[in-house]
């Protein structure tokens, strides 16, 4: 039984691809009623869900001149850029498909929970459109039960000829949970399809609909001839392709020049762009199979470019009808399996002519050439793969910096003020040692660090796992914990309140905000549940809003709220007991509060805490 | 680690992507239909979002033809003030001038009602404008596009321009370049130049015989009017041959001089787009831009220097359909080096791989353009490094300040240091005054020399950091300033003492991008006094304090009077909004003594002259 690498450490059994393969095109010719078909096989370890795919416009651009949407975070609440908190965007049209008739359909439901339990691997399928609402019932299933039960067999998504479904956080996001290789789509290097969401509709619009009719398996066509319209088609969705590629490629190169930002005011950019494994087929039973996101959107928009502009025509027709050349094309591929796995994208030889001896750069150089790479496409490739190796760097740059990082100088200082009967934020606020001195140094010194960490984050300059590793999570919530009170104790000491407003909504710097999602992501807590680091700030706002005329009374709700989730924070051990020391600032606050109000809170139950009456 | 992405040629995939968009050809179709049928005019069209003005190539410079002689500076012809950002200048640098006629030709083109009413129509229809036209048209269409920028800049409109010319002849000196570059309008001006056409280099050569330039541009205009009609102005060969000679010969002494000397009247403006019949390159440099110039007019002739200026429409086809096709690499010579291909592709693309004595240079060309374009960024990292590092020096001053201003004598800091004694902790501040002050001026002389991108003074952190620098540190040198003495040497701080880095600080501090309301009522006393310039406002009223005792004269006695009531006022209300910090209010702090005696002297009422009765109800400070 032959089997396809398609990563390091991961194999397909060919069988399996082909069966998909079938199943995802039987799909299209079912009446029209179905909206998934089911294949089980007795004994078999997996289960197959296929979907068929869409034929007209508003199937595909629904609003926008992409088609994009924000994506629902109910249903996907993993696709997203956690600490810059950007949702990612999905064609809207996929989407409400998805949603409509899969996510919504019971008996889906009940056939994807049963075959989870029988512990079967589902393997999602579907050809063109159809792939794209594979893909969300993959990313669905993943969400809803691989992420909460490791014991879950893992999904497999299989997509032949599929569009592109979702913006660079879709792919940002799915590779920082870890779940891009579970994608494997595969695309036929004339094939148009994966391309057209390149090209908004405006620029397509008297063409697309004889082409989606001509492409359409259930329409009754008059004639296999290809629609007049091809060509011009064409030619529209491969300029905005190139757009698309050779703005990314400037960007990934380094191209400082000004009129790249000006001109993104004058033309408007696909925000798709690739996720998972793609396995590009040659057309002469090979296989280039790469997962850099970056790479691949060079491949796309490459790969199909003429050897000469004579053949025009004719490849439109072929781009056409490779649409559906899938099945017959793996059937030649897997019969002698020639395979290129790209995934490095070491060794990239530039010519086509190269002249090495290597074995190895020779395979490639012939995979390559079969995709018609010429050396400014290969340069794209390299310039994708240094991005990449420009992440890595970075991220082991601020690794590095673990050791800056450690915070030994400030907890020996919340120590030394807690042994002198001060917490440190009160001890802070006054600065009256130096000690608190060289402890706003050191608060200086850590805000620099951090906030570059931040800077790369917002630019993506760092690799798209680096929001999902624990270490990280763990220093940002220990950072966030210990350091973010002396924050607010300088806010509150130079009364910036007074110009900016409230520290939490108004004040409260970027680093401490991605650190708290970071975590709240990583436990999957509601957002805004781990706000345990903004206890004084919550305080130093209700002590200025009590001390008005009116007193407690108007703020009661909130005053009992804060002593509600103090009191949590303090038995859960993530916020210390200092804060009740004798004359913090919230305690002093506290008493004064009248004595009935004080009988009835549910602070002086902590343990430790002592109400000595004023 | 951003040196590693530098290890790729970008200029040729830049001009790919610039190609595979929509603008080119359309301005293109406009500029040529513009030159057929709106000779010395211009049209206007609508195509999507974005609307084009189009200025015909067919254009008559006032009574003077294009002499290079004819430079103006742009403040002094700039009636109607329509360039107002340019007129800013650095010191030491030589005024923004312009080609005359060509300004003119704009101003009289302005100022038509038919003019104003269409670009009116198209400012209302579209959201980005696309200025263009060939020729002389293209440099109408860049003075216009300056008048748009400086227009949007004064009514802080979102509307974007572009302003692409093809083959267009230079337009000023290089502060017109250098002030659009500090306006950060640079990406907002593309120009085509064809590989050898002589228009956009003309100017480059000064002596240049009037009747030769008369004749060619009756052969451009006719030629443009309708192909065939050229052959009715053809020019002698002879002729040709001269102005080839002639305006190489310009261009290699100035590209020559290089980045030391600018001895060129004119400068280049914006990126320019080089094409040739094998593709094109994007470069924004203007010293490479010039050489480039110069080293590409080399590989042609005196006919194709000339024919060269009425082929746009056929680059322009060409480089756009160039996504088609692989552009397959003859060459199997590829260099391994990731950046060495992709010059040889730049090559490739201007049709010079093979030619040696050329490629050499441009090759040279290409490098300093790639590394001047990636010095701002790396600069602005290099930066951020360091403000860590003097972050430490202002805390201690800030250390210094809560110190001053809790200790016994009741000065606050600006007394303290005013009146410090050679302690180790006053000379401490002073040396990490110095220190602070050194690495912003620093800053400030990278951004005038265009060493920092161009957004650097609208980031958040830089804007922020440095307006807390001010608040804190200015009064300090305030008080260095009149403890030495500086304002019997040269004048008050105020007008003769304040470093301009302040003045820039203020400047981008009102530019900053205010999120919604931000008048909160303040509670307390600011923790910094929010005029930085407070203390030498006071030091002032001191001095007119001092005066008023001495002075006689009624007249010079009411002004003093009318400054001091001013500054009582001004200085009141911050104190009422609590815009000051509790330095200022302390017992023994100039503005506190100050105060009291202004108060005495008020209290004294022969004192006051009868012409002012105003003064004399005045309010008194209780």
């Amino acid at each position: 039984m032959a089997s396809l690498k398609v990563g390091e450490n991961k194999e397909i059994n060919t069988n399996l691809i082909q069966k998909a393969c079938s199943l995802a095109v039987k799909a299209h010719s079912k009446s029209s009623q179905k909206s998934y078909i089911l294949e089980k096989t007795r004994g078999s370890s997996y289960v197959i869900f296929s979907f068929p795919g869409y034929w007209s416009e508003n199937d595909w651009y629904d609003g926008e001149p992409f088609g994009e949407t924000k994506i629902n975070l109910d249903l996907f609440p993993s696709l997203k850029s956690i600490g810059v908190d950007e949702h990612a965007k999905v064609n809207k049209a996929f989407l409400q498909r998805f949603v409509d008739k899969i996510s919504r359909n019971r008996d889906f439901r009940n056939e994807v929970e049963k075959a989870k339990n029988e512990k079967k691997q589902i393997v999602f399928t579907g050809h063109s459109t159809g792939g794209s609402v594979a893909t969300l019932a993959t990313i669905w299933f993943l969400e809803k039960y691989w992420r909460s039960d490791a014991s879950t067999a893992s999904p497999l998504c299989l997509t032949f000829g599929c569009p592109l479904t979702g913006n660079h956080i879709f792919s940002h996001a799915l590779r920082r949970e870890k779940w891009a290789p579970y994608f494997i789509h595969f695309v036929m290097r004339y094939d148009i399809v994966p391309q057209i969401l390149l090209a908004p509709i405006s620029s397509i619009k008297h063409e697309f609909q004889p082409i989606l009719q001509f492409l359409n398996p259930k329409s009754t066509r008059a004639s296999t001839n290809t629609p007049s319209e091809a060509s011009n088609f064409y030619t529209n969705v491969m300029k905005n392709a190139s757009s698309v590629a050779s703005h990314a490629a400037c960007k990934l190169m380094g191209n400082t020049n000004l009129v790249l930002e000006t001109m993104t005011n004058f033309i408007a950019l696909s925000p798709y762009k690739p996720f998972g494994t793609f396995v590009f087929c040659t057309g002469n039973r090979k296989l280039v199979i790469l997962s850099n996101p970056d790479a691949i959107l060079q491949l796309l928009s490459y790969s199909s470019q003429l050897d000469n502009e004579a053949e025009c025509p004719d490849v439109a027709q072929r781009r056409l009808q490779q649409h559906f050349g899938y099945g017959n094309e793996l059937k030649d591929c897997f019969n002698k399996l020639d395979a290129v796995l790209l995934e490095s994208l070491e060794k990239l030889p530039l010519s086509a002519d190269s002249t090495t001896t290597s074995s190895d750069i020779t395979t490639i150089n012939v995979a390559l050439k079969d995709l018609g790479l010429s050396t400014r496409a290969r340069l794209c490739l390299c310039a994708a793969r240094e991005l990449e190796k420009r992440k890595i760097g970075n991220k082991n740059s601020i690794d590095l910096k673990k050791a800056d990082i450690l915070m030994k100088y400030l907890e020996d200082y919340k120590l030394s003020c807690w042994r002198e009967g001060l917490g440190y934020y009160d001890a802070f606020k006054i600065q009256k040692s130096t000690e608190d001195f060289e402890a706003n140094v050191k608060r200086l010194e850590l805000a620099g660090i951090w906030d570059e960490i931040i800077e790369m984050l917002k630019r993506y300059d760092l690799p798209d796992a680096f929001e999902g590793e624990k270490e990280w999570i763990d220093l940002g919530t220990k950072y966030r914990r210990l350091v973010e009170p002396l924050d607010i104790a300088n806010f509150y000491r130079h009364l910036k309140n007074d110009v900016s407003g409230p520290y939490t909504e108004r004040g409260r710097p970027t680093r401490y905000r991605c650190t708290q999602r970071w975590l709240e992501h990583a436990q999957r807590l509601p957002a805004g549940s781990c706000g345990e680091s903004c206890f004084w700030a919550d305080v130093e706002e209700l002590r200025i809003k009590t001390n008005s005329k009116e007193g407690l009374a108007p703020f009661k709700d909130k005053v009992l709220q804060l002593e509600e989730q103090a009191k949590k924070w303090i038995n859960d051990k993530v916020l210390d007991k200092d804060v009740l020391s004798e004359d913090s600032t919230f305690v002093v606050w506290w008493k004064k509060q009248p004595e009935s109000y004080k009988l009835a809170s549910c602070i002086k139950d902590i343990e430790g805490f002592k109400i000595t009456s004023v | 680690m951003e040196t590693e992405t530098s290890s790729f040629e970008t200029s040729e995939m830049l001009s790919t992507f610039l190609a595979s968009t929509p603008l080119l050809s359309e301005s293109w179709r406009l500029c040529n239909i513009s030159n057929t049928s709106t000779p010395r005019g211009f049209l206007t069209e609508q195509i999507g979002d974005v609307g084009y003005i189009a200025f015909s190539g067919i254009q008559t410079v006032g009574n003077s033809e294009p002499s290079c002689r004819n430079l103006v500076p742009l403040m002094e012809s700039d009636g109607n003030a329509l360039f107002i950002p340019l007129h800013r200048l650095n010191e030491g640098e030589e005024p923004v001038m312009v080609h005359a006629g060509l300004l003119q030709l704009f101003l009289s083109m302005h100022s038509s009602t038919s003019f104003q009413n269409q670009m009116l129509a198209l400012m209302e229809k579209s959201k980005p404008i696309v200025i263009t036209g060939h020729s002389l048209g293209g440099t109408v269409a860049t003075l216009c596009t300056l008048w748009l920028l400086s227009y949007f800049q004064s009514v802080s409109s979102p509307l974007q321009v572009l302003c692409i010319t093809f083959g267009s002849p230079m337009l000023g000196n290089e502060s017109l370049s250098k002030a659009v570059l500090r306006e950060r309008w640079g990406g907002n001006f593309c120009n085509v130049v064809s590989k050898h056409d002589i228009m956009p280099r003309m100017l480059f050569a000064p002596e240049a015989s009037f009747t030769q330039l008369h004749f060619l541009l009756q052969y451009w205009h006719l030629s443009m009017n309708c192909p065939r009609f050229g052959m009715l102005a053809q020019l002698h060969d002879e002729d040709k041959a001269e102005l080839f000679r002639l305006v190489l010969c310009h261009l290699e002494v100035i590209a020559q001089a290089g980045e030391e000397v600018a001895k060129s009247l004119f400068w280049p403006l914006g990126s320019y787009l080089f094409c040739s019949e094998e593709g094109a390159i994007c470069v924004d440099n203007a010293v490479s831009v010039i050489k480039m110039m110069h080293l590409l007019l080399m590989t042609g002739s005196p006919y194709s220097c000339v024919e060269d200026h009425l082929k746009y429409g056929d680059y322009v086809e060409k480089v756009s359909l160039q996504y088609l096709n692989q552009g397959s690499f003859m060459q199997a010579d590829i260099p391994e080096s990731s950046y060495e291909s992709g010059v040889a592709i730049s090559l490739q693309s201007l049709g010079i791989y093979s030619q040696e004595k050329v490629a050499k240079p441009v090759k040279d060309c290409l490098k300093t353009a790639r590394r001047m374009g990636l010095r701002p960024n790396l600069n602005a990292a290099k930066l951020a490094v360091s403000l860590a590092k003097i972050n430490p020096y202002r805390a201690q001053i800030e250390w210094y300040k809560a110190s001053c201003d809790e200790s016994d004598d009741h000065m606050g800091y600006y007394d303290c240091f005013k009146l410090r004694d050679n302690s180790k902790k006053g000379s401490k501040v002073n040396l990490n005054r110095h220190k602070l002050a050194a690495f912003w001026n620093n800053v400030i002389k990278m951004l005038d020399n265009n060493e920092l991108p161009y957004d650097f003074n609208r980031r958040a952190k830089w804007v922020n950091t440095s307006q807390f620098y001010k608040l804190l540190v200015e009064p300090l040198d305030i008080a260095e300033y009149y403890r030495t003495g500086m304002h019997r040497v040269k004048g008050h701080y105020l007008k003769h003492g304040r470093e301009r880095r302040y003045e820039i600080f203020d400047r981008w501090w009102r530019e900053r991008k205010v999120s919604v309301d931000e008048n909160n009522k303040r509670s307390k006393l600011a923790s910094l006094t929010q005029d930085s310039c407070f203390w030498a406002r006071v030091e002032e009223a001191r001095e007119w304090l001092d005066n008023i005792r001495s002075e006689r004269d009624p007249r010079k006695l009411a002004f003093l009077w009318e400054n001091i009531d001013a500054f009582e006022k001004y200085a009141r209300k911050l104190v009422d909004n609590m815009e000051v910090s509790r330095d200022v209010l302390l017992k023994n702090s100039s503005y506190n003594l100050w105060v009291e005696e202004w108060s005495k002297l008020k209290s004294q009422p022969k004192k006051f002259s009868p012409q002012f009765p105003d003064y004399v109800n005045g309010e008194v400070i209780p």
